[in-house]
């Protein structure tokens, strides 16, 4: 092709696209991380030993995992405890995102610009939270499974931690983009902290929280459901242990049921979290 | 006082029930907690000094670790784009095929990572495969979905330009449509290259290799100064990973947000 079609486009409309859209140079522009990022690719692939073989492979055993699967054991709930196990997980995730949400107004009140009581505070509480988050929940289930034991009181605790990190930053966000009027009516009145916190924050800052923790949860569902493999308790270690010891009838019929049991938390948690929106919405 | 708080009363209620009912069942205990704290200073002493010896021995799963999280992230951004075309309103006119992927994203988006993981341990074995894998389907959920809506909001006058040329789909997709969400798909796919680095690790843990196995096995072997070595390593991977990222959002998009 002598002209190129991108040539042909750039001197016809390039002009548009560049002034609207933003682009400019795009394909020159990022050519160096392209072509790095390109053979960062391939090594990894070789190192890795990851092939278009192995996936071809993996498409019968697929099948065969499917045919063992089927039909799903159902009666692997009336065998031990895999119901309790599933209610622990719940549980789990349930209680861990309620004291971390506690934690975590906490954590936001000292880390917030507007409201924190000094800069020394405020600069050490940001600090906590970042750190919270920057360290993977597989850490502390670690250590606390040393420290507590196995079960789910060490989940609980894992869970409430990464609840605290995440939403402490959100809260401290809320809080500090609040309308500061009624803030500072209440200081000029003479207001104590606690006071100011109750009817100048809280009321605008509620909706936020409660939407952003009801999020929290459904990931703590995900969480709490890992946690259970490296101890935590809960039903991800019965699901592992189905799937290592090859009783793939009963790994099915486990997910199944934890699946509709994360699901049906979920919409409730959704039912809930439309409804406070919805609310803000109104005011 | 009272009258005011009174149509909290019954929610809160609930909420005290549940949230105690649900301490019952995690068996929550505050004395193990303040017991635990001498045993937890015991256990940090244990872990002191790190071993310094066994860290060239962990540069190697670390590496893995990265590499299964990369890789894992390149194929499923680029399923995901495949997955978004498809889920767009404006690129093609099937109906029923729109519907259809968008039922599979969201059904993806709701399937636990673990369950995704621990089926494709099952399917292809042990080892770095089943690691990238399970990465790259759990990030189609959701990337492919913030794909498509960026697809769907692309400046339709350069899609409809290349069309009145004659140009093929591919062309339009590349000449059209690419540069329009470059910004967005490179913004989304580092982002989930974050969250990729940690599950990246967690997959150690149930057999998919890397750095994660490591951590595992020599905690439970009470080898806790190799135990610190490897949570420096993952610290330190898990800081560097989330700094290049930051630093390839600023090279290649940088410009374009500034605007």
């Amino acid at each position: 092709m002598k002209y190129p079609l991108r040539e042909i486009f750039r001197k016809g409309s390039g002009e548009l696209i560049s002034s609207e859209v933003g682009y400019k140079r795009w394909p020159l522009h990022s050519l160096v991380p392209k072509i790095g990022l390109t053979l960062l690719f391939i090594w990894s692939l070789v190192n890795l030993n990851i092939s278009p073989r192995l996936f071809l492979e993996g498409i019968p055993h697929f099948f065969n995992l499917v045919s063992e699967m089927f039909p799903p054991n159902w009666e692997v709930f009336w065998r031990g405890k895999i119901l309790w196990s599933i209610l622990e997980t719940l549980a789990m995730a349930f209680v861990g995102t309620f004291w971390g949400a506690l934690g975590a107004f906490f954590f936001a009140l000292l880390a917030a610009s507007n409201l924190s009581p000094s800069k020394i505070v405020r600069e050490i509480a940001k600090r906590c939270l970042t750190a919270e988050r920057s360290i993977p929940p597989l850490i502390y289930i670690l250590l606390l499974v040393v420290v507590i034991g196995l079960g789910p009181f060490a989940g609980t605790i894992v869970i409430a931690l990464g609840t605290i990190g995440m939403l402490g930053k959100l809260f401290a966000e809320a809080i500090e983009t609040i309308d500061p009027k009624p803030l500072e009516s209440l200081e000029s009145a003479g207001a104590t902290k606690p006071q100011i916190i109750r009817y100048a924050v809280l009321p605008q800052v509620t909706p936020s929280l409660i939407a952003n923790t009801l999020f929290r949860f459904d990931i703590n569902l995900r969480v709490a459901l890992f946690l259970g493999v490296v101890g935590g308790g809960g039903i991800g270690v019965d699901l592992q242990m189905a799937m290592s010891l090859f009783r793939y009838a009963d790994a099915l019929a486990i997910t199944v049921v934890t699946l509709v049991v994360i699901w049906t938390a979920e919409r409730i948690s959704d039912f809930f979290r439309r409804k406070v929106i919805g609310q803000e919405v109104l005011l | 006082m009272v009258k005011r708080y009174s149509k909290y009363l019954l929610s809160a209620g609930v909420l005290a029930l549940l949230v105690s009912g649900g301490m019952i069942v995690c068996r929550v205990d505050p004395i193990l907690l303040v017991k635990g704290i001498p045993r937890g200073l015991e256990l940090i002493g244990h872990m002191l000094p790190p071993a310094w010896g066994k860290i060239t021995d962990l540069l190697s799963p670390a590496l893995e670790t990265l590499q299964i999280a990369f890789v894992g992230t390149v194929l499923g951004a680029g399923l995901s784009f495949i997955i978004g075309i498809l889920a767009s309103r404006n690129m093609h006119s099937m109906r029923f095929l729109r519907d259809f992927t968008r039922v599979l994203l969201s059904a993806e988006r709701a399937l636990p990572d673990l369950i995704v993981m621990l089926f494709f341990v099952a399917i292809v074995g042990l080892g770095a495969f089943p690691g990238v894998m399970a990465l790259a389907v759990s990030s189609v959920g959701m990337l492919g979905k913030l794909f498509a809506d960026a697809i769907e909001e692309v400046d339709p006058k350069p899609v409809e330009s290349l069309e009145a040329i004659g140009a093929s789909k591919a062309q339009i997709i590349h000449f059209a449509v690419l540069p329009q969400v470059f910004p967005s798909i490179i913004a989304n796919t580092l982002y989930r290259f974050e969250v990729n680095i940690r599950m990246s690790i967690l997959l150690g843990v149930v057999g998919a290799g890397g750095i994660g196995f490591n951590l595992v096995t020599s905690i439970r072997l009470m080898k806790y100064q190799e135990a610190m070595a490897a949570i420096l390593i993952i610290l330190l991977l898990v800081t560097f990973c989330e700094k290049s990222a930051e630093v390839l959002r600023k090279v290649m998009i940088g410009q374009e947000l500034l605007r």
